[in-house]
């Protein structure tokens, strides 16, 4: 007994020994991996793009970084795929990287920041679009006006869109055969909608829920407010912004344009929001729809490439998704969002904004047009994982792969409804987004909660609308 | 103490030893469950992954997901900075708390107890408190987005401390009067007659810190900005995709991978770990 | 055989205080030397790197901070502010009751299974127990919230259709406000129980057999014997449990940010979250670092209650 363990112990020493040589070699051999030395183009005086991770691959990094440097071979790049699970987690690094004085040139913000990083961080691009206005001319003519406007704040443009998402419906056609419901047409409205789910629920087993829906600014109960024919934040347009109409949009297109919108007083008490939350909470009541969840979503291209939920709000990128996920083209379509007082959608997009710190805005900007390009989008987006912002880029060729059949909604939804819109996203997006999903929680949690809920709601969005970001 | 002698104690305790042993596999069914549900649903195809039963045993068992980990990220470099991280933590633990441990175990000096006290109020501190004054202090050092800087602030650890003054103080004192006795300074007793004595604690220590770190999800994401400095768990955030539409078996199989070195090392380490844990709950 | 391994760290017969009061040979200029080159790591790294940023994080909660402009002086501003915030409120209340229901729950679960598995039983069986039961503990709490979330899930998880098997209709673990925080409780409660439970193992194991013997002698079985002879040996061990199982339930921050995101409503909101949320989210610095005091000092005061209460309960052999 005594014996084996003092052998044990005089093993276990000598492995000491040896993992603290190891360690000792180890660390003079990596280094440079410890001190992040061999990372390429670091300190060096490299331009400096920071993109979200998930949805930017290693293979999309090396596409951009070397098809850029064919172009501007003088430019050093570096493109850093920050890793995060959602716009807010990638918030947070980059305010990190800012305190630390190590901030980017360019980072690439969707909708939901668009606001909050033009007021504190970014750079109108204006005099850059003015002076190169001829070599934009086939861009600005590709990109819808809405898309261009979403990224507008007080008259002046802080990106350009290269992506964006409207919150179209997705609907499983073997859910659909199962219930013997015909595809929707592209003007149904509400109450085709709650039929179809009725259909829906009729004929299919436990464990099947017809609506599912995630809790969220895109994609959740928004759409719904749209449809309803209100908002979260009462809606006006900033002035300004002609500068870019007249030189870019014939008279049709630039017609009700102006410099950006501009989201102020909170009215989640308004009928019009009652209403609508009051829907929602019908619907689950009555089973047809899942209580809303919270987070990014996860859940979603599993149980409905499954068969397991029969209609969801998504936009282009789930094309991409559900390929991914092994559903066939044939599996799933993509229709309008259904007409209640209007059939106004929502949309998401996204671009590169110029951060004031940066030092190479020249260079920077060299990048955006780059960026926005019709042949480097074409490479970056090749697997449908967003809708591209360029018109041109949606053809069958690109969906013939992956479906849906009914593509063309997803560029329509901005074509044929020139009222389609971003999410309400002023520069108190983090707050509002917070007290908008806290309270839609809460209001669609019990039948009874919609209206005390909502008026807590509006409480706390008056609260942070009066702070100063 | 013999197993036989043991259980003379036990002998009556009112549980049959069947109704026993049912009770404890149910328990450990449930705890193993959802990992077992893991591990079988990132072997089945995304279109199989939600159905109901389970099924526990793939029927049609695919590593396709674990094709699409090793596509989708740079499985390699994740696992070597996650494995130089960890292990350089580990070692540099089992060293600062094996001395710190010793000396308040067996040494006698001034603002010893309050010492002691600084030491274990560290672990009251919640890392989210204090993230932003340590990125500056790193800044300051010159180590933002290094792996040094994840390394470094995690030298000092609290529960390794104290379990390593837990484990020195359950040595017999008689050992080190002795060696007094035959004229040993302070640090040939510590070299020659308690060193020697503590490398299963420090195995221990050893463990916890690679158990701990090697999962490690928030000071990474706040510290490491660049891609190549990330570890395997903010690698493996990647897999969920552009607003959640990753494949769910893509996902599991990413945490299936990043379980494997964990389990390993609790393999190896288990009962190193088990003593430690077992001997911090004892004495003062 | 497993308890023989370290017959080093068995309690001493002699009373710890004699450890202090007892003066030591070994108190010389060479031992101070010693003890200051020893405790020089752990003392360097935890001045710079959990001292210097705690009283950085006092300082800030004095300021006005959104990380852009440069910070402005607040006074008590940050504190009076997240006084009367119903959220940071909510999440203190949250904090407190996660941590008496998860800590309770994480001892009683770990005791019982421990004194279960003390029993009469094949050796390779009670290894695999053992192992069994400490495994969630190496998983990463982010991952396995992950999975936890499809698991939980009302509509498609398997939990729910476990229940359905025995006739319990759905329950909507997640997306309830009266479920919401017992689902990340039972979570946590999962994962972390095994700490504890080896806590317990080793306790056990460290009781002289020679008690038992006599107590059973005495006529003392069953709940009786646990109760009145087990429970105050075991009593150094449950106030390390407690106090570790404490501090690391009020910190508690990946699953109900993995899980739930602090809903529905505030429900499942805890300090750490809203700590993360003020800072990082909203660019209120100063105010996060307030709440990061007000918790510091929560966990200071609740750690010395309970060394304050132990003196009362826990017994020293």
């Amino acid at each position: 007994m005594t014996d084996s363990h003092l052998a044990r112990r005089t093993l276990l020493r000598y492995g000491a020994y040896g993992a603290g040589a190891a360690a000792l070699a180890g660390t003079a051999a990596s280094w440079d991996r410890l001190t992040g030395a061999d990372i390429p183009g670091r300190d060096d005086g490299s331009l400096v793009v920071a993109t979200l991770g998930p949805a930017y691959g290693p293979e999309a990094i090396r596409t951009l970084t070397e098809g850029f440097r064919k172009v501007h071979p003088g430019i050093k790049l570096r493109i850093n795929a920050v890793q995060a699970v959602d716009w807010s987690d990638f918030f947070a690094k980059i305010l990190t990287q800012i305190a630390a004085g190590t901030a980017p040139d360019l980072v690439y913000v969707a909708t939901e920041g668009v606001q909050l990083f033009a007021q504190r961080l970014g750079v109108p691009l204006d005099r850059w679009v003015k002076r190169d206005s001829a070599e934009l001319k086939e861009y600005f003519a590709d990109v819808h006006p809405s898309l261009v406007e979403s990224m507008m704040y007080e008259g002046h443009l802080y990106q350009l869109p290269v992506e964006f998402n409207a919150a179209d419906m997705y609907l499983n056609r073997q859910v659909l055969r199962r219930a013997g419901a015909d595809f929707p047409a592209p003007d149904w409205n509400r109450d085709d909608f709650t039929a179809l789910l009725r259909a829906m629920k009729k004929s299919s087993g436990s464990q099947f829920t017809p609506y599912f829906w995630t809790n969220r600014l895109w994609g959740g109960v928004v759409p719904w407010l749209f449809a309803g024919g209100t908002n979260l934040l009462s809606e006006s347009k900033a002035p300004g912004g002609s500068w870019l109409w007249d030189s870019f949009y014939p008279a049709a297109e630039r017609e009700g344009r102006g410099g950006g919108f501009r989201w102020t007083t909170p009215q989640a008490t308004d009928g019009r929001v009652e209403e609508t939350y009051d829907y929602l909470a019908s619907l689950i009541q009555e089973g047809l729809c899942t209580r809303p969840e919270g987070g990014n979503g996860q859940n979603l291209v599993g149980v409905f490439s499954t068969g397991r939920v029969g209609v969801t709000p998504a936009g282009g990128f789930w094309a991409g998704g559900l390929h991914l996920a092994g559903m066939q083209a044939s599996g799933f379509d993509v229709q309008y969002f259904p007409r209640w007082r209007t059939q106004r959608h929502q949309f998401g997009a996204a671009g590169y904004a110029l951060l004031r710190t940066s030092k190479k805005q020249d260079e920077a900007w060299e990048f955006i047009k780059y960026a926005a390009r019709r042949d480097t989008l074409m490479r970056l987006f090749d697997t449908n994982q967003t809708t591209p912002a360029r018109r041109s880029m949606l053809t069958a060729a690109r969906y013939a792969e992956s479906g849906p059949k009914h593509w063309p909604v997803f560029y329509d939804t901005l074509d044929k409804f020139p009222d389609t819109g971003p999410i309400p996203a002023p520069p108190q997006v983090a707050e509002v987004t917070e007290v908008l999903l806290k309270y839609t929680g809460t209001a669609l949690a019990s039948p009874r909660s919609v209206r005390p809920a909502l008026r807590r709601m509006q409480g706390d969005l008056e609260k942070a609308m009066e702070r100063d970001v | 103490m013999s197993q036989a002698t043991l259980s003379l104690s036990r002998a009556r305790y009112s549980l049959g030893p069947w109704a026993r042993i049912t009770a404890l596999a149910v328990c450990a069914l449930l705890t193993l469950g959802p990992v077992i549900w893991t591990v079988s649903t990132s072997l089945r195809t995304p279109a199989q992954s939600f159905d109901l039963p389970p099924k526990i045993i793939p029927t049609h068992p695919t590593a396709e997901a674990y094709r699409g980990v090793f596509s989708q990220i740079d499985v390699w470099l994740l696992a070597l900075n996650s494995t130089l991280v960890t292990a350089l933590i580990a070692v540099g633990q089992m060293i600062t708390a094996g001395l710190a441990g010793y000396a308040f175990a067996r040494l006698e000096f001034r603002f010893k107890k309050p010492l002691f006290g600084l030491v274990l109020a560290t672990m009251m501190v919640p890392l989210q408190v204090t993230i932003v004054p340590v990125f500056l202090v790193l800044k300051s050092m010159g180590l933002t987005d290094t792996l040094l800087g994840l390394i470094i602030p995690a030298f000092p650890t609290a529960f390794g401390t104290f379990l390593m003054r837990q484990y020195f103080l359950g040595m017999p004192r008689d050992l080190g009067e002795a060696a007094m006795l035959d004229g040993a300074g302070p640090w040939r007793i510590f070299r020659s007659v308690y060193a020697p004595l503590a490398t299963p604690g420090l195995a221990i220590v050893g463990v916890l810190a690679f158990n701990y770190h090697w999962n490690e999800f928030f000071r990474p994401l706040i510290l490491e900005t660049s891609g190549q400095n990330y570890t395997l768990p903010l690698g493996l955030v990647s897999l969920q995709g552009n607003l959640g539409t990753g494949s769910i078996s893509v996902v599991l199989a990413g945490v299936v991978l990043s379980m494997i070195p964990a389990v390993a090392v609790f393999a190896v380490g288990q009962r190193p770990l088990r003593e430690g844990i077992t001997s911090a709950g004892v004495n003062r | 055989m497993t308890n023989t391994q370290v017959p080093a760290v068995r309690p001493r017969a002699a009373t710890p205080a004699a450890d202090v009061s007892r003066p030591s040979p070994l108190r010389t200029r060479g031992t101070r030397l010693l003890a200051a080159l020893f405790l020089a790591p752990t003392v360097v790294g935890i001045v710079v790197f959990t001292v210097v940023p705690i009283v950085g994080s006092v300082v800030l909660s004095l300021f006005h901070w959104n990380v852009i402009d440069s910070p402005s002086f607040a006074g008590m501003a940050n504190y009076r502010e997240v006084f009367t915030d119903a959220t940071v409120r909510v999440s203190f209340l949250n904090t407190l009751v996660f941590m008496v229901f998860a800590v309770a729950a994480q001892l009683l679960i770990a005791l019982a299974l421990a004194l279960t598995l003390n029993g009469r039983m094949p050796g390779w069986l009670r290894s695999v127990f053992r192992s069994a039961f400490f495994f969630p503990l190496v998983l990463s709490a982010a991952s396995i919230s992950v999975v936890m979330k499809y698991l939980f899930n009302q509509d498609f998880g398997v939990v729910n259709w476990l229940i359905g098997l025995v006739g319990i209709s759905p329950v909507p673990w997640l997306t309830s406000e009266h479920a919401a925080l017992a689902t990340v409780i039972i979570v946590y409660v999962w994962q972390q129980f095994g700490f504890s439970f080896l806590l317990f193992i080793g306790g056990l194991n460290n009781i002289p057999k020679e008690v038992h013997e006599a107590a059973s002698l005495d006529g003392a079985t069953g709940l009786r014997k646990h109760l009145h002879v087990t429970l105050p040996l075991l009593s150094p061990t449950l106030l390390v449990a407690t106090v570790v199982g404490v501090i690391n339930a009020l910190q508690v921050f990946e699953q109900p940010y993995v899980l739930t995101n602090g809903g529905p409503g505030d429900s499942t909101r805890t300090v750490v979250m809203v700590i993360y949320e003020t800072a990082f989210e909203q660019l209120r610095f100063g105010e996060a670092s307030a709440v990061g005091v007000l918790l510091f000092v929560l966990i200071m005061a609740v750690t010395a209650l309970q060394f304050r209460l132990s003196r009362r309960f826990v017994h020293y052999q």
